[in-house]
């Protein structure tokens, strides 16, 4: 690594050549305070928060883009340089609403930590004029241009992390407000609400409706799990209070960079369906709530005199890694009972598997193909969208609409689908993403290009890798059935589904939420929801990600796994 | 030694930054050995005395005309001025009304309130104009600031304190609070 020397207030350092002043500057444990500076961001030089003394430059230089030299000397909090740092800080303050008292980002907000930092305790300039609009037209977050820095960061995360390009600015100077496409209101744009531009705002200017005055960073805590809305298995970070949750945050350090999409970071939120919180049993024309003795009993007695091809048990694909393995050991192992997913596991179309987020960073072409990857697994529709950005050439074969096909640069039918694969030939580093909709003939096709390519498989369930792995196949039939065990915790049986389990003579549902299927079965078992559960899944990529209780479950829940073990001890 | 006398007066202010000064409990007691209240305008005594102050206290910021009379008054018989609260600050939560228009303000505040039947905007001639809200520095010099929405006891504590022993206060940490 070549090095440079310089001096920061004083103290000899040997930094990286090439890197700038501020990086130079932490590397060494040298605090410079910055605003529009975020980590998982390219630094653009706008709020000038950190302006340093840079020794024969003639001005002040923002130390997160100036770039260091042999021999700098540089003083970053000399009487010069912190003038300036208040001068800019008053003007921040002065331009628009910053009376912190009535802010929801109060306590957290970075701009008004560095006004306690510097001392600022009035301003000089008179308070701001301007009345600026406030957009509530998107359904989660609000944007109050009024506590806008005009920092820029959301522009960024929005076109770089994200690759959306919704936003931009309107209007000059003390005008300037953030706008979204042709400046249109926030909730008609293109905007695909995926919260990226929240998580960066250092200020109160954008605002999660659910945890607004929730609580503060001291009040609140954080546990490191995994989203597990989808197969692409984004790191999150889940935000509580007192076993409630308020948020989730994209993990930086992740594969998905900070970056989770609508289905992850919100949607989980609002979800209304009413939770099962006790064994029930069928007892006349209704379910009575039993203690679990007297459920799984139940269940046990039906099942002894049934197993091999009179019993059936079908999981979802979104189970945990420990919940399938003691789902197997129990049906199969056990009863020898047919045993499938409830979701498709791609297992027929027999494609590789393995590719990741970071094969899509470098691909210089990507065929799409049998699936939509920014409608099931937005972040990867989002890494592609990002990889298209930096040149890389993009192939949609469907029969069906699909979010990707406005972006393609070629569009082909399934019958065309040889043609897709010659282009993909012709390339350095192509990746192959595949969905259901592929049959097998098209899967052959494709699978000319095993070896050359990397596929990325859009499983149907997150957990779809794993149950792929244990050779779990979807299919589901009732036929004849004496026992049908159905393990569904969050997701919902289609209705045609609903109607052929019934089928069976006897039905137990184990699922977190009342459903359709909850409402015909003989038993119902509840399971803890995806902020309860602890343990792991297999992401698409074949990625182990750890998933984390942030809230304790309610009194009396077991685990999905702990179920299936008692159940087996009655057998 | 003779006591250093203080007087403190309110502006447009919900009276909070005042009862954090009450809030500083027994304390407030131990000061007392010090300083002498004059007046203020939660005691008999309303307005700072002709013949002057050491230290003047405004909470609340200008709102009206009276409003800059009463500062202008405290600034001329104080010698130094203190703007205790996030209103006289930075104006604070009063500025909220800067977003509106005056009329449409004062019809929702006279007229249009929940509780309000048969509401009047005020129009006598006795009483002070509404202005443009502003910081109390916006009107007269202000020597000392001491934001807050209500400064903590601490914090008011702590200038005082400064401030007997000859010294100019600087908050810090905890202290130093917008809200
Ligand atoms: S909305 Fe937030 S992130 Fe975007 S420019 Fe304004 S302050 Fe910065
Ligand atoms: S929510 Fe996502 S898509 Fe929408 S503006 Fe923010 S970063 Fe862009
Ligand atoms: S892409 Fe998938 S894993 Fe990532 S946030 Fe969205 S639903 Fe969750
Ligand atoms: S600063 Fe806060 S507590 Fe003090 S008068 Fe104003 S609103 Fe009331
Ligand atoms: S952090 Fe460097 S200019 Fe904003």
């Amino acid at each position: 690594m070549a090095t440079v020397n310089i001096k920061i207030n004083g103290q000899q350092i040997q930094a990286r050549a090439g890197a700038t002043l501020l990086e130079a500057a932490k590397e060494a444990g040298i605090d410079i305070p910055t605003l529009c500076h975020h980590p998982a961001l390219a630094n653009i030089g706008a709020c000038r928060v950190c302006l340093v003394e840079v020794a024969k430059q003639r001005t002040l230089q923002p130390a997160c883009t100036f770039p260091i030299s042999e021999g700098m000397e540089v003083e970053t909090e000399s009487p010069k340089a912190v003038e300036a740092r208040k001068f800019v800080l008053e003007m921040l303050f002065s331009e628009r609403n910053h009376y912190c008292m009535y802010c929801e980002m109060s306590g957290d907000c970075e701009l008004q930590a560095l006004a306690y930092r510097y001392g600022l305790d009035h301003w000089t300039y008179p308070s701001p004029h301007a009345k600026m609009p406030v957009d509530g037209t998107r359904k989660y977050f609000i944007m109050d241009h009024n506590r806008c820095i005009l920092c820029r960061r959301c522009i960024r995360a929005c076109s770089d992390l994200v690759a959306n390009h919704t936003l931009g600015v309107r209007f000059r100077g003390a005008k300037t407000m953030i706008s979204a496409d042709m400046d249109v209101p926030f909730g008609d744009s293109t905007c695909v609400s995926c919260g990226t531009c929240l998580q960066v705002c250092p200020t109160g200017a954008l605002v999660d409706r659910k945890s607004a005055y929730m609580g503060r960073e001291v009040h609140v805590e954080h546990t490191a799990s995994a989203c597990t809305f989808c197969a692409v298995g984004c790191g999150t970070s889940v935000v509580t209070r007192a076993g409630h949750v308020l948020r989730v945050e994209g993990d930086w350090d992740a594969p998905n960079q900070g970056v989770l999409c609508v289905a992850g970071r919100f949607e989980p939120l609002y979800d209304r369906r009413e939770r099962i919180t006790s064994p029930m049993l069928r007892k006349g024309n209704g379910l009575v709530p039993v203690s679990w003795d007297e459920a799984l009993g139940a269940i046990a007695a039906k099942a002894k005199g049934n197993s091999g091809k009179k019993a059936a048990a079908y999981v979802t694909g979104k189970a945990l890694n420990d919940t399938l393995g003691e789902f197997l050991r129990v049906f199969q192992g056990k009863m020898q009972a047919t045993v499938g997913t409830v979701e498709p596991t791609l297992a027929d179309l027999d494609l590789p598997v393995g590719g990741s987020l970071a094969d899509v960073d470098a691909a210089d072409c990507i065929l799409v193909a049998g699936g939509d990857p920014l409608a099931t697994h937005r972040v990867l529709g989002y890494r592609v969208k990002r990889a298209l950005d930096k040149g890389a050439r993009l192939l949609v074969v469907t029969d069906k609409p699909n979010g990707m096909l406005p972006l393609a640069h070629r569009k082909f039918g399934m019958a065309q689908l040889d043609e897709a694969v010659k282009v993909c030939q012709g390339s350095a580093a192509p990746v192959v993403i595949y969905g259901g909709d592929l049959d097998k003939a098209s899967a052959r096709k494709l699978a000319t290009l095993v070896g050359k390519a990397r596929f990325i498989p859009l499983f149907p369930a997150s957990n779809g890798y794993r149950a792929r792995e244990l050779g779990l196949k979807n299919g589901f039939s009732a036929n004849g059935l004496k026992v049908l065990y159905l393990l569904l915790g969050d997701a919902e049986l289609p209705d045609e589904a609903v109607k052929e389990a019934r089928r069976a003579a006897f039905l137990v549902v184990h699922a977190a939420y009342k459903s359709a299927a909850t409402d015909v079965a003989d038993v119902v078992l509840p399971a803890p929801l995806w902020y309860e559960q602890e343990g792991s899944f297999t992401a698409l990529d074949g990625r182990k990600v750890a998933v984390k209780p942030a809230v304790a479950a309610p009194e009396g829940m077991l685990a999905e796994a702990a179920v299936l073990a008692r159940l087996a001890e009655r057998l | 030694m003779a006591k250093v006398k203080v007087a403190t007066d309110w502006l447009a202010a919900c009276a909070g930054c005042h009862m954090s000064v009450l809030d500083m409990d027994e304390r407030l007691v131990q000061l007392l050995d010090k300083i002498e209240l004059t007046s203020t305008p939660i005691t008999d005594l309303k307005h700072p005395p002709k013949e002057g102050v050491t230290v003047g206290i405004l909470t609340g910021a200008i709102s009206n005309t009276t409003n800059i009379e009463v500062a202008k008054q405290m600034r001329e018989r104080c010698q130094i001025l203190i703007a205790l609260g996030d209103c006289a600050v930075f104006g604070g939560i009063v500025t909220m009304r800067n977003f509106f228009d005056m009329n449409e303000a004062l019809k929702r505040a006279y007229v249009e309130t929940e509780s309000t039947v048969d509401g009047k905007i005020p129009c006598s001639e006795e009483l002070g104009r509404p202005v443009r809200v502003c910081a109390v520095n916006q009107v007269v010099k202000v020597d000392i600031h001491i934001p807050g929405c209500p400064p903590s006891p601490d914090a008011i504590y702590y200038a005082l304190s400064e401030l007997l022993e000859g010294r100019i206060p600087v908050l810090t940490g905890d202290n130093l609070k917008y809200d």
